[in-house]
């Protein structure tokens, strides 16, 4: 049987506000489960706080879970091992804006453990994945918005993980780079890598995935397949607001 | 992985990034502010300008650095979590340790250039007054290094519980002061009696006695730092990153 990519069992994730007397707390997350197959374009969807940052950090090991379990390849996300195969672009990444893109690339290259004659090459090749290769001598300052959501799939590409966890890819882009992004991103896929993908946007997750879940308040309130959304009159959209509603 | 390699990268990114930032208008400052006061002491010490000279540059040299050093260090993992390049440091196959020991080496780094251009600047100010190289001058550098270690890594321990940047730059500031009190403080301690005494013993293991970095404190050749000096920082510098490692292990982002 193939390790899932990701596996969360009955997962809970509790954020603890320190206040003057005591503290105060928030679920973010209640009993989660799921699974995310190798290979697989996994949407998930939901309004503000519904969670999905949560379950982005906790699969990057940048969260702990309160309860629960979480598995990336069979490791926990905190292991080297997991880390190793996951690539993680985070909403609106930051990059010094002094430097070249190159620059920045090598940084975080050298950060997964690539070294000597494997870094150069899997920098090039990641700039020209994302189209990056003909504003390699600008400055980062000089990026527009989709350049920089470029560069910061070309970090989250550089150790050719298998599971590409995005956080709003799309975000804030205009119809051009969203269009290049989402080739690239079937492009990956077709290569065999999973990729989970948060988005506010339901055109999209039903334009990328084949399976889709849903967040409500902390909770998976439903899981979605292509077949079923096709299926169905009204689509994904119609599912989605009968879910959160 | 070679971790060697990887403290190594973030160690230079962490001193590349301070070099792009604001690290040459200090030293701008600080020249134009020696070569003012050079002028100054011109008019004022009469006898003793070059005693003067030498002890106000190796003073400005310190308190420049360390205005740099402690403004660098409690910005810095404050902010990398705020712009969210942390993400993509913590999301990759970085020990925590590593990544520590990394930035901190980083900013020992920029003080170390500060230091060397600094002095460079100092020294040349004192050859164009045909005044020599003072004494003691290599060791007064070396011991405002050990200080400057000393009280970075207890600011990269303090940025992690602190809420903001100024409150690590205020409680780092303090540590500084007191460390240049200890003695005083011993004294204390030997003199008052009963709980008051008991507090100030307590203290004194809290705070390191950075007056024992002050190589021109001591005249002619017993101004070399010892080994216990050296000791002394070392394990004030292991102590605060072991103390800060036990904080950042247990944060989340």
């Amino acid at each position: 049987m193939t390790v899932p990519a990701v596996l969360f069992t009955d997962v809970e994730k509790t954020y603890k506000r320190p206040r003057l007397l005591g503290a105060e707390y928030h679920a973010a997350l209640k009993g989660l489960s799921f699974e995310i197959k190798a290979g697989e374009v996994t949407g998930l969807l939901g309004l503000n706080g519904a969670g999905k940052t949560t379950i982005m950090k906790l699969i990057t090991g940048l969260l702990f879970p309160t309860a629960g379990i979480v598995r990336v390849f069979g490791h926990s996300p905190a292991d080297s091992a997991a880390k190793a195969r996951v690539g993680f672009l985070p909403e609106l990444p930051y990059f010094p804006p002094q430097i070249k893109p190159g620059e920045a690339l090598f940084y975080y290259g050298r950060l997964s453990g690539m070294a000597g004659a494997e870094l150069a090459p899997a920098v090039d090749s990641s700039m020209e994945k994302t189209g990056l290769k003909p504003h390699a001598g600008k400055r980062i300052s000089e990026f527009s918005k989709g350049m920089l959501q470029r560069l910061g799939l070309a970090q989250a590409l550089l150790h050719k993980p298998e599971l590409l966890v995005l956080d709003e890819p799309v975000s804030g882009l205009d119809p051009l780079a969203i269009h290049d992004i989402r080739a690239l991103l079937a492009g990956l896929n077709s290569e065999g890598r999973a990729i989970f993908i948060s988005s506010h946007s339901i055109s999209e997750a039903e334009k990328l995935c084949s399976r889709v879940l849903i967040m409500v308040r902390g909770s998976l309130a439903a899981t979605v397949t292509r077949e079923h959304w096709e299926s169905s009159p009204g689509g994904l959209e119609k599912i989605f607001v009968e879910a959160v509603k | 992985m070679n971790i060697i390699y990887l403290i190594r990268a973030v160690a230079f990114n962490s001193f590349f990034e301070s070099v792009r930032n604001r690290f040459f208008t200090l030293f701008a400052v600080f020249a134009f502010t020696a070569v003012y006061a050079s002028l100054l002491a011109g008019v004022m010490a009469v006898d003793q300008e070059a005693r003067v000279l030498a002890d106000f540059g190796l003073a400005l040299i310190e308190l420049t650095a360390l205005a740099y050093a402690l403004f660098s260090a409690s910005s810095a993992l404050l902010k990398e979590a705020e712009t969210k390049t942390i993400y993509l440091v913590f999301s990759r196959p970085v020990p925590r340790w590593a990544y520590l020991a990394g930035k901190l080496a980083g900013a020992l780094l920029t003080a170390a250039l500060m230091l060397i251009v600094m002095g460079g600047i100092h020294l040349s100010l004192l050859a164009f007054r045909d005044f020599g190289l003072p004494d003691c001058y290599a060791w007064a550098l070396a011991g405002t290094f050990l200080k400057l270690a000393v009280i970075i890594s207890f600011a990269f321990f303090v940025s992690l519980f602190s809420t903001s940047a100024v409150s690590t730059l205020v409680i780092s500031s303090v540590m500084w002061t007191l460390g240049h009190f200890a003695a005083e403080t011993r004294f204390l301690a030997e003199q008052a009696p009963g709980l008051k005494g008991a507090a100030f013993k307590i203290l004194l293991w809290l705070i390191p006695n950075l007056q024992i970095f002050n190589a021109r404190d001591s005249a002619g050749a017993a101004c070399a730092l010892g080994p216990a000096v050296f000791f002394s920082a070392a394990a004030w510098v292991a102590a605060s990153y072991l103390a800060a490692l036990w904080m950042l292990s247990r944060k989340e982002f």
